[in-house]
């Protein structure tokens, strides 16, 4: 199949290092303590961050750092041909830990001791790259919540298909059998968090997948910190002295 | 934007967009432009010897935000100022908290910290009024005092070595809270002040703006003398335990002791002026909250109403207004 | 879940009984109500509806199936529902299995009727393209993204919106050759056929508290409910579904004084609602 066409076109119309559409907004729950709807494109996630509170689990409470834990679900409506999974299949389990470490590694937990913080992530929409959106969403949320981190996390997703290096795979160019290169840095600090690729690839084309990745999450960053901004600046405004 | 759960119009959405440009323009001057999100540099002279306050590290020789918030500075002090999070207290703050577990000594209380805190037996006054040491028998009354789910109202005593928070409520002012309704809010909303007990004679009613963004309305009490808080309670739980055994029966009964209708209207009319000002994010003392419960009473709005879109926009409206006026008696 | 103390209780208690609720609304009384619709691109129709705090999705993707034997001249309609943790923290793992059950079959009885399919809120036979042989799936999923009460009138209320926003594409059946031959089916990529909602009920709960009932209930109301009927009314004024909860008995008598109630809360909603969906599609059209 052709993903890229001879005038260089995707699929869905995207250049090769074009990145889908971001969209991010932040509460999106009024109830938790931070909470953001993050957009790729067609995927669509809603994060929720309750904490750092009182370790609902003693046996769990750590007198040096906080807990943190994270829970991944997948609406039923959220793939494109409906299925109904049981909740805590082996995929959401990898991807809540993932997930956990990932944040766990930013947050700056020796400041909570004794205590919990929850991270919920919500797939409204699947179409492609909702590992990177739920990262992405989760740190809006974290940020939200006013919870300490060392930098803002961000991630993206980039792939090889057509001797072509893509950014930000969708639903269709993922599930085509390339590799699916997904990487989280922390952008200030220039450090990747995450790294996972799923087929086989030569070595030098991998240097060019990852690297293409990290511009992505380069972008991410970018505008997740507009939106933080933003935000932060708009609550300072309104709360006026 | 949070909380913003009212459907507005078009002119409405107008009307609202540029209230909250009015107010934008108004604190350009002020701090906006010290707004800092994780990771951003903060601009700092290290000769100057500066401390590193909270929501800071220092990285390669630069201070670096670990929130999103405000950077403040106080002599040589440079901290970020968080707007949205859990309540960070301060010894002295008048916080109020609901209990969560009784356990040997002492109440746990949630008061939106990260943690627990914690009210020993002995940082409150007893029935008797008079300071003793606690005996046993003090131990099993506990519940005397506060059950579990009970809203009580306390001051920051100290941190703990471990962390942990320590409440006292040795005055007569402190202690529970009843015929009324929390709200919980976010902390960065309250101001701390000299005063978070209002007593609003107009209405009969108490209003306690606890700084963690607890905020209590209720029937007016009288501060009750030291013998009667102990009766006031135990006649309570004597209600409450008839009320169960006999169910139906006594309804009739128990709408006596309702809150007087009037009270009630100003208690509910109070507390949607809060919902209003803290979904709109504006910072919440006691006369704006007073100046919102007005502009309801002279549209001639019922009590429900306030939560629709027309007071929402209007609020913002009056509250641009305000800081306008404000603005330029300082100026 | 909501933990109040006994002053607070009897606060709620009592604004119930004088009609003047918490937050300042009459007994029968809705929160603000608050519909976006086609949330979800990628179904047939999707909605969010917000009432106060509560804040569900509802979502409708069709598929081409088979009907059952025993019903040839009808298609077929599945209701999930599921709590998102992100609601509520104990919802986490297994936590909200129960109550998305409980959920899930409530909406099933409110609005499909018995097995026979007689008596649905939704007009199965339309869904039938060739009769026995092919017709349409419509899987309709609820999801709890924040909850504060009253969840059930509001997944109906989100699913009578995802309805209206639903768009079942056009399909040309080929004349098959014999009986027994699976027809063929071109589904049409252009061709859509709006949903009919004309006869899709609203949900009424009727939550008592004391000696009075009252609409749209919050958490804090429903932890003092002693039981709750949940009642639902079509635009004809025809019920339905009806789903009793709590532990306290109800004099039958009351039951019925609360259906008439119901009735006539119910063609406010259908306005409210009617109202809010289409300011909403308008909306989303303008996008």
């Amino acid at each position: 199949m052709e993903f890229v066409n001879p005038e260089g076109l995707r699929l869905d119309g995207r250049r090769a290092m074009e990145m889908r559409q971001l969209r991010a907004q932040i509460g999106a729950v009024s109830k938790a303590d931070g909470s953001a709807v993050f957009e790729m494109g067609n995927t669509k996630v809603i994060a929720a961050v309750y904490g750092p509170r009182e370790v609902q689990n003693r046996s769990q409470q750590m007198s040096d750092q906080a807990l943190v834990r994270c829970e991944y679900s997948m609406a039923n409506f959220s793939t494109g041909d409906r299925m109904r999974k049981p909740k805590g299949d082996r995929r959401s389990t990898e991807l809540s830990l993932v997930i956990r470490q990932t944040m766990e590694a930013c947050i700056l937990t020796h400041l909570m001791p004794h205590s919990q913080i929850d991270i919920f992530v919500q797939v409204l929409q699947a179409d492609g790259g909702t590992r990177s959106a739920c990262i992405n969403a989760a740190t809006l949320a974290l940020a939200d919540a006013g919870i300490p981190m060392r930098d803002l996390v961000t991630s993206c997703s980039a792939g090889y298909l057509n001797n072509t290096s893509l950014l930000d795979l969708n639903y269709v160019e993922d599930s085509a059998g390339g590799p699916d290169v997904t990487v989280g840095i922390l952008p200030t600090l220039d450090k990747v968090t995450l790294l996972q690729m799923d087929a086989k690839l030569p070595m030098d084309i991998f240097e060019n997948v990852m690297q293409l990745a990290i511009e992505g999450c380069k972008a991410v960053a970018n505008y997740i910190r507009e939106v933080l901004q933003e935000n932060t600046k708009q609550l300072e405004v309104r709360r006026g002295v | 934007m949070r909380g913003l759960q009212v459907s507005l119009n078009q002119t409405q959405k107008i009307r609202l967009q540029r209230a909250l440009q009015q107010l934008e323009s108004l604190s350009s001057k002020v701090n906006v432009n010290a707004s800092v999100t994780v990771a951003d540099t903060i601009p700092v002279n290290f000769e100057d010897n500066i401390l590193k306050g909270h929501g800071t590290v220092e990285r390669d020789g630069e201070l670096v935000a670990t929130l999103c918030g405000v950077v403040e500075r106080v002599n040589k002090l440079v901290y970020v100022r968080p707007l949205r999070s859990r309540y960070k207290p301060e010894i002295g703050d008048i916080i109020v908290g609901r209990v969560v577990e009784i356990v040997p000594k002492r109440w746990k209380l949630e008061i939106n910290f990260s943690q627990d805190a914690v009210l020993m037996l002995s940082s409150m006054n007893l029935a008797d009024g008079i300071q003793r040491r606690r005996t046993a028998v003090d131990e099993l009354n506990m519940r005397s005092f506060f059950e579990e789910n009970d809203v009580v109202c306390a001051e920051v005593r100290n941190f703990q070595h471990d962390g942990s928070l320590q409440l006292q409520a040795r005055s007569q002012k402190y202690g529970k809270l009843e015929k009324g309704q929390l709200l919980t809010i976010p902390p960065y909303l309250v101001k701390r002040r000299k005063q978070h007990f209002h007593h609003m004679e107009q209405y009969g009613v108490d209003l306690v703006l606890g700084c963690n963004g607890f905020i209590w309305i209720g029937e007016h009490v009288e501060v009750r003398d030291t013998m009667s808080g102990d009766q006031v309670s135990n006649t309570e739980q004597q209600n409450t335990k008839s009320s169960t055994s006999t169910n139906y029966m006594d309804l009739e009964e128990q709408e006596q002791g309702y809150t007087p209708l009037e009270t009630r209207q100003n208690i509910c009319r109070i507390a949607n002026s809060v919902r209003v000002l803290s979904s709109l994010g504006f910072n919440i003392t006691v006369e704006v909250i007073m100046e919102t419960v007005d502009l309801s009473g002279t549209m001639n709005l019922e009590v429900h109403e306030m939560l629709g879109s027309e007071f929402y926009v209007l609020v913002a409206e009056k509250e641009a207004e305000r800081r306008c006026s404000s603005g330029k008696k300082k100026g | 879940m909501v933990g109040l103390s006994v002053g607070e209780k009897r606060f709620i208690q009592g604004g119930i009984a004088q009609d003047l609720r918490s937050d300042g609304r009459k007994r029968l009384t809705y929160r603000p109500i608050y519909v976006e619709t086609g949330v979800i691109p990628q179904a047939n129709g999707s909605a969010r509806v917000k009432m106060g705090a509560t804040d569900v999705i509802a979502c409708v993707k069709a598929e081409l199936g088979r009907p059952s034997p025993l019903q040839p001249d009808k298609g077929k309609v599945a209701i999930f529902v599921d709590c998102s943790p992100t609601a509520e923290p104990t919802f986490e793992g297994r936590g909200a299995e129960e109550l998305s059950a409980e959920l899930s079959v409530a909406l099933q009885r409110c609005l499909l009727g018995g097995r026979s399919g007689a008596g649905a809120g939704i007009d199965l036979s339309s869904l039938v393209i060739t009769e026995g042989k092919v017709c349409w799936d419509l899987y309709i999923d609820g999801l709890v993204v924040s909850s504060d009460g009253n969840l059930l009138d509001a997944l109906g209320a989100a699913i009578m919106a995802a309805l209206s926003n639903t768009g079942i594409p056009r399909v040309l059946v080929a004349a098959s050759a014999s009986p027994d031959e699976e027809p063929e089916v071109d589904i049409s990529d252009e061709e859509y056929l709006q949903f009919d909602t004309s006869g899709v009920p609203v949900i009424v709960t009727l939550t008592k508290v004391g000696r009075h009932y009252i609409v749209d209930a919050t958490s804090e109301e429903e932890s003092q409910m002693s039981s709750a009927v949940s009642i639902s009314i079509n635009r004809q004024g025809h019920i339905c579904g009806l789903t009793k909860r709590g532990g306290a008995g109800l004099d039958p008598s009351i039951i019925v004084d609360m259906i008439s109630v119901a009735k006539h809360v119910s063609e406010q909603l259908m306005n409210k609602l009617d109202s809010e969906i289409s300011a909403a599609e308008a909306d989303e059209d303008e996008l």
